[in-house]
């Protein structure tokens, strides 16, 4: 206790970095974001006139604001699960393999390192309507392919180039999770009766589920804020407002549109919503979670 | 309730390494085995192919005359339990116990009594409920036995189940699976380091060496006529003494000049073995070893004194009474009965008197020179 006393402030300057950072990059420009939902501001930005809550009720009458909101929930309950069950599906067949494990494992790895608009172009071109290579295969299957005028396909390939980009991430925890499953436990099992399947729900899943709702937290906002670029890069939003997310809007409505006001309360109103989803999950699932 | 058949089994890794060399064991219906042997001697190996958690390369394994090699574990009726005691760490005590069972598709009602039986039995009622971490080493060492004993299986293994408990709970759960084992009547198969262990539970005991089977027998045929050295060096505690023999003009010479007439034996031996318990001071000309002590280890009831044979490097172990006062640097004189000398050859292998129905005549004349 005399140790900290005689140190009050050492604490304090050992945490510094960190509040820092999070005060600049976190804290004051949310405050703005609260500031500027209040306001409406001048296309030239000279002058801003205090407007109360008219931003959040603008934003929320609007059709255009609740279509984008039935997209996101689409688009990140399929990014969320595609992304967790594929990298799921993957760890479980790496952690099976023997020979050569690490060289698969780093090539899993990979697509993280790719910055999210590469990948977002690598997927655009792989799904081109008269370029791509997989559009060309699905043409041959009788799919005719076109995300530009499909806003159903559209929304499947910036689902599919957002899942690929995270599935890395899920993969190194997933894996990580499965080779800390004391292997006595599945051959315990195994006497026991429990076919491969029934031993992977009964024992391998529950035991991954600390890993498996952390990862759905880390997803979920992934979905919901990170695909901005991938989303971008890929349709545009297009067409027609098919992929138009809710983080993409505040991006459209601000930066193209300059209608600050209505960018910044829809800002605060996603921050809402990804807290209050958090919470839910924290609340909901957190109880079937065995730690 | 079953017989269980090892037929030249062997164990052969893909990179080459052996495991297991050509084991032969016949294990009758409701006798508890004990495997023993040093780390790395393939005992645990042993038990998992018995499990079906390791292939069999070559031979057959037959449980009640039937060949099991190609089935999966759970089709053998086999029951493990576990160092670690594998206890599944999301499941309630009960739901642990219950799991085998629901796989196999035994009705609800049926499943929660058989449970509850079992727990009455290992005095784990209160706890049905509980979480595994919840659980002392004691306790969970219970519940895995508890596992183990509600599927009513053919066979128990064992892989050292009581080396994660300290030394009291150690001696009181070894008493508990032997009347467990016994009172059931279940075919046992223990594999265990602790030659302790080994002896107090075992109808039989088998003691492996680098893959293979040095002997199988009782645990008081094995101390009595152990068939190796590795055998005789491997059970008792503390250790056999060993000392070699040279072939001298008067005899076999032990180090420090003793000379042994040594007849009616098969082979050539190449050293005597004896246990420290047997030597027992002696005022006699004829006494075999004069020793020096050299460290004292008090137990209580006996004494232990670390010796050298006089005038050499030779280390001598001897057990005495705990009443003996002993002084380091002190001299003892020694001697053991005639029946207490194992003579080995230079494999290791024991050689025999050549005819044992000889009753109490001495076969083995001593004559000390010293």
């Amino acid at each position: 206790m005399t140790t900290f006393q005689r140190h009050r402030f050492t604490p304090w300057l050992l945490l510094a970095p960190q509040l820092v950072v999070i005060a600049v990059f976190f804290f004051w420009p949310a405050s703005q974001a609260l500031y500027q939902s209040l306001y409406v501001q001048d296309p030239f930005g000279l002058s801003a006139t205090f407007a109360g809550l008219d931003n959040f009720i603008q934003v929320l009458v609007d059709p255009e604001y609740r279509r984008a909101l039935g997209v996101t929930v689409v688009f990140s309950a399929s990014v969320a699960l595609l992304a967790l069950s594929v990298a799921l599906l993957l760890a479980v067949l790496a952690d099976r393999v023997v020979k050569g494990a690490r060289g698969y494992r780093t090539l899993l790895v990979w697509p993280y390192a790719v910055a999210p608009a590469v990948a977002g172009v690598l997927w655009m071109f792989l799904f081109d309507p008269t370029l791509g290579v997989l559009s060309a295969m699905l043409g041959t299957l009788g799919v005719d392919w076109n995300h530009r005028l499909d806003g159903g396909q559209a929304l499947a390939l910036v689902i599919i180039a957002s899942v690929w980009k995270q599935v890395s991430y899920n993969f190194v925890f997933f894996l990580a999770g499965l080779q800390a499953i004391p292997k006595s436990l599945l051959e315990a099992a195994a006497i026991d009766a429990a076919g491969p399947w029934k031993r992977f729900w009964t024992i391998t899943f529950p035991l991954l589920s600390p890993t498996t709702f952390f990862l759905l937290v880390m997803n979920t906002t992934y979905a919901f804020f990170d695909t901005f670029g991938t989303i971008d890069a890929t349709t545009g939003g297009g067409p027609g407002g098919a992929t138009r997310t809710l983080i993409y809007k505040v991006f459209e409505d601000g930066f193209v549109g300059y209608d600050l006001g209505a960018s910044a309360a829809q800002s605060v109103i996603l921050m809402l919503l990804v807290g209050a989803l958090t919470l839910v999950q924290f609340r909901y699932i957190e109880r079937k979670v065995h730690y | 309730m079953a017989t269980l058949t090892l037929d030249a089994l062997n164990k052969r890794y893909p990179n080459g390494n052996a495991a297991l060399l050509g084991i032969d064991l016949s294990v009758e219906d409701g006798e508890m085995i004990v495997i023993v042997g040093p780390s790395g001697c393939g005992k645990s190996t042993l038990l998992r192919c018995l499990a079906g958690l390791e292939t069999i390369s070559e031979g057959e394994l037959k449980i009640d005359g039937e060949r099991v090699n190609e089935r999966e574990p759970a089709e053998r009726d086999i029951a493990m339990v576990f160092q670690n005691y594998a206890l599944y760490p999301h499941m309630s005590v009960a739901e642990n116990m219950a799991y085998a069972l629901k796989n196999r598709g035994v009705p609800k009602p049926a499943r929660e009594a058989k449970v509850r039986e079992t727990a009455r039995v290992l005095g784990l009622e209160a706890l049905l409920d509980r979480r595994p971490r919840q659980l002392s080493g004691g306790q969970r060492q219970r519940v895995a036995m508890g596992r183990a004993i509600v599927r009513e299986p053919k066979v128990f293994l064992f892989d050292e189940p009581l080396s994660n408990l300290d030394a009291a709970l150690r001696v009181q759960m070894r008493l508990e699976i032997r009347r467990l084992q016994k009172r059931l009547g279940t075919t046992a198969i223990y594999v265990t380091h602790d030659q302790v262990e080994a002896m107090t539970l075992a109808d039989r005991l088998v003691v492996m060496n680098a893959g293979r089977v040095e002997q199988i027998g009782t645990p008081m045929t094995l101390y009595q006529r152990p068939a190796t050295r590795f055998v005789a060096g491997f059970i008792g505690s503390p250790a056999m003494n060993f000392l070699p023999l040279e072939q001298g003009a008067a005899g076999w010479r032990l180090p420090g000049g003793a000379c042994l007439e040594l007849e009616g034996f098969e082979g050539r031996p190449s050293s005597l073995g004896v246990r420290p318990e047997h030597l027992r001071e002696s005022d006699a000309e004829t006494a075999l070893f004069d020793v020096r002590v050299e460290l004292i280890e008090p137990l209580g009831a006996d004494t232990l004194a670390y010796c050298r044979l006089d005038g050499t490097a030779t280390p001598l172990v001897v057990r005495l009474d705990g009443a003996r006062q002993l002084d380091e640097g002190e001299r003892l004189r020694l001697d053991a009965g005639i029946d207490r000398l194992h003579l080995f050859d230079a494999e290791g292998r024991r050689l025999e008197r050549r005819s044992l129905d000889h009753g109490r005549a001495p076969l083995l004349p001593l004559s000390a020179s010293l």
